[in-house]
């Protein structure tokens, strides 16, 4: 196993009135290279999960485990791990603290120890990875930017680690449409060609459905789907349930499915669904 | 984190003493902490110490919560009690190493101290478990109003009282997000020397004020939004009203300081 959990489960606050039981027997597991989705309702224990991927929670009971070794055994690094594992927190433009984008790329190397010719290596790279122009943006004040721009400096903030994992939450809270297009779009380059294993938490699926290859289902801390993604989303009543909604594009497929027409249903994004209304149109020409 | 502030936080539970009235919680705590304070005998003072046991097996509360409550002071107590068995004179000596002499005089007024300490924390800590901050503010806001007729604004003073309370769990949730997010971008917040330590707080305090700010920029915004006007009277929601069983409790507790008050004699 690459990365994921055996039977993981937290409670908040043991032993007082306010316990929680935030997450019960979880279980998942990631391979190398996927691209997955953590979906579920609000305060279903989505955050809770992965902040405990890189060590930031310790498991109430049960393993979190990374390239086969279980988390939390004293001979795991910590920051060791953290630099592999990058995980980006909800509006994380939040926690800026410095006074130039360079500063606030650059806080992460630098924790790492590495000298300042490195970590300027690691910023240029970080910036460019996330569309951002050096010269345009290396010296001005994080605040300055629009909040677009602020959040693909918090996702270069994390990748200037150069992480092997990138774990996302919420990452397109607040963005308009177009900055939604654009994060994903990034993040389907940063799977595909650097390679990066990603897991976005989300519960707006209109553009990443299409770029998943699994999905987990978490309702009330517990797993109530996993699989790959085009298994999970064929399940639409148990979606709609949960109170999540498949992306509208599927969601027309399947109103026309219902209508009576022989449309597919398992239509994830506009292109496919352009596609197919296409042929189905041809078809009934016929 | 957490942990260090159960001193005084409430506990939600469904007992007669949640259900009663702030004020009437609060006058009572200041009549018995005023009689503990009057009572010089042992049988009075113990009589106190059962009746406040009394009153913590009625909350519901669990019983760990209050020993947790008194841990603070258990140093305090044993300073105390360390003077005064070597340093108060009189009575007879019950033990001499050399030139120090323990005397029973000491013996009985260092118990008798430290037994009215552990009382006094017992029933604040009554007061304070039982009862959420913000009605604990209310009440409070109550036995200040005298104060109004010498030019302070008391319901001002109540109602910053109560947002700050409020605001205090927001802030300490946020802070420890906040430090999960850095440590995530490979803070350390703990080793080093302790300018370095203080260095490292920075990525920390930040983005705290710059939240504040704004969190107080926007309660502010909306609380004109919804008519706040300073000097503007206020109803509210839970009526402040003092129920029969109010009275009765009130009536109860005198009663019985009463008897703590004969015993003393």
């Amino acid at each position: 196993m690459f990365i994921g959990t055996e039977k993981l489960s937290h409670i908040y606050m043991p032993g007082t009135p306010y316990a929680t039981k935030a997450l019960e027997e979880v279980s998942f597991s990631l391979d190398r290279g996927d691209f997955a989705l953590l979906i579920g309702p609000s305060g279903s224990g989505k955050s809770t999960l992965i902040q405990h991927l890189n060590g930031l929670l310790k498991p109430s009971g049960g393993k979190v485990i990374f390239e086969d070794r279980e988390l939390g055994s004293d001979s795991v690094d910590l920051l060791a791990l953290r630099k592999r594992i990058g995980l980006v927190f909800q509006m994380a433009e939040e926690h800026f603290f410095s006074e130039t984008v360079y500063d606030e790329v650059a806080f992460a190397p630098r924790n790492l120890g590495l000298d300042e010719v490195k970590v300027e290596q690691n910023v240029k790279l970080a910036l460019e990875r996330v569309g951002l122009e050096w010269e345009v943006v290396h010296d001005r004040h994080p605040f300055q930017l629009s909040s677009g721009q602020k959040r693909l400096v918090a996702l270069a903030a994390v990748l200037s680690l150069q992480p092997e994992v990138l774990i996302l939450d919420e990452p397109t809270a607040g963005l308009d449409p177009g900055g939604r297009l654009h994060l994903f779009a990034l993040l389907k380059s940063l799977n595909q060609q650097a390679g990066l294993t990603v897991l976005v938490c989300t519960h707006h699926m209109d553009e990443v459905a299409d770029l998943a290859d699994s999905v987990l289902v978490l309702n009330r801390g517990k797993v109530i789907m996993s699989g790959p993604a085009h298994d999970i989303f064929a399940r639409r009543q148990e979606f709609n349930k949960l109170g999540l909604s498949l992306p509208e594009v599927t969601e027309v497929m399947h109103c026309l499915a219902a209508a009576g027409l022989p449309a597919r249903t398992d239509i994830y994004s506009l292109e496919q669904a352009r596609a197919e209304i296409n042929s189905l149109k041809r078809r009934l020409e016929k | 984190m957490s942990r260090s502030i159960t001193l005084g936080q409430y506990m939600p539970g469904e007992s007669l003493i949640h259900q009663l009235n702030p004020r009437v919680k609060i006058l009572a705590l200041l009549m018995m902490l005023a009689v503990m304070f009057i009572v010089q005998t042992f049988y009075a003072l113990i009589f106190l110490l059962l009746f406040a046991v009394l009153l913590l097996a009625s909350s519901g509360v669990p019983f760990s919560y209050f020993l947790r409550g008194i841990r603070p002071i258990l140093y305090i107590a044993l300073f105390a009690l360390v003077i005064y068995f070597f340093f108060t004179r009189g009575g007879v000596v019950l033990l001499r190493i050399g030139f120090i002499t323990v005397e029973s005089d000491g013996v009985r007024e260092g118990l008798f101290v430290v037994t009215r300490l552990v009382a006094l924390v017992l029933y604040s800590l009554l007061l304070t478990l039982t009862t959420t901050p913000l009605s604990l503010t209310h009440g409070m806001g109550y036995f200040l109003k005298p104060l109004k007729y010498i030019g302070l604004p008391t319901d001002e003073v109540a109602m910053i009282m109560s947002i700050a309370l409020r605001f205090i769990p927001t802030l300490m949730e946020e802070s420890q997000r906040l430090m999960r997010a850095q440590l995530s971008r490979g803070a350390d917040f703990e080793s080093g020397s302790i300018f370095r330590k203080a260095k490292s707080l920075v990525p920390l305090i930040v983005p705290l004020f710059i939240s504040a700010f704004r969190r107080a920029d926007e309660l502010a915004l909306a609380m004109e939004a919804r008519g706040f006007r300073l000097g503007a009277r206020r109803t509210r929601l839970h009526e402040d009203i003092i129920a029969p069983r109010d009275w009765a409790v009130l009536v109860f507790v005198a009663a019985t300081l009463a008897a703590a008050l004969v015993l003393n004699i």
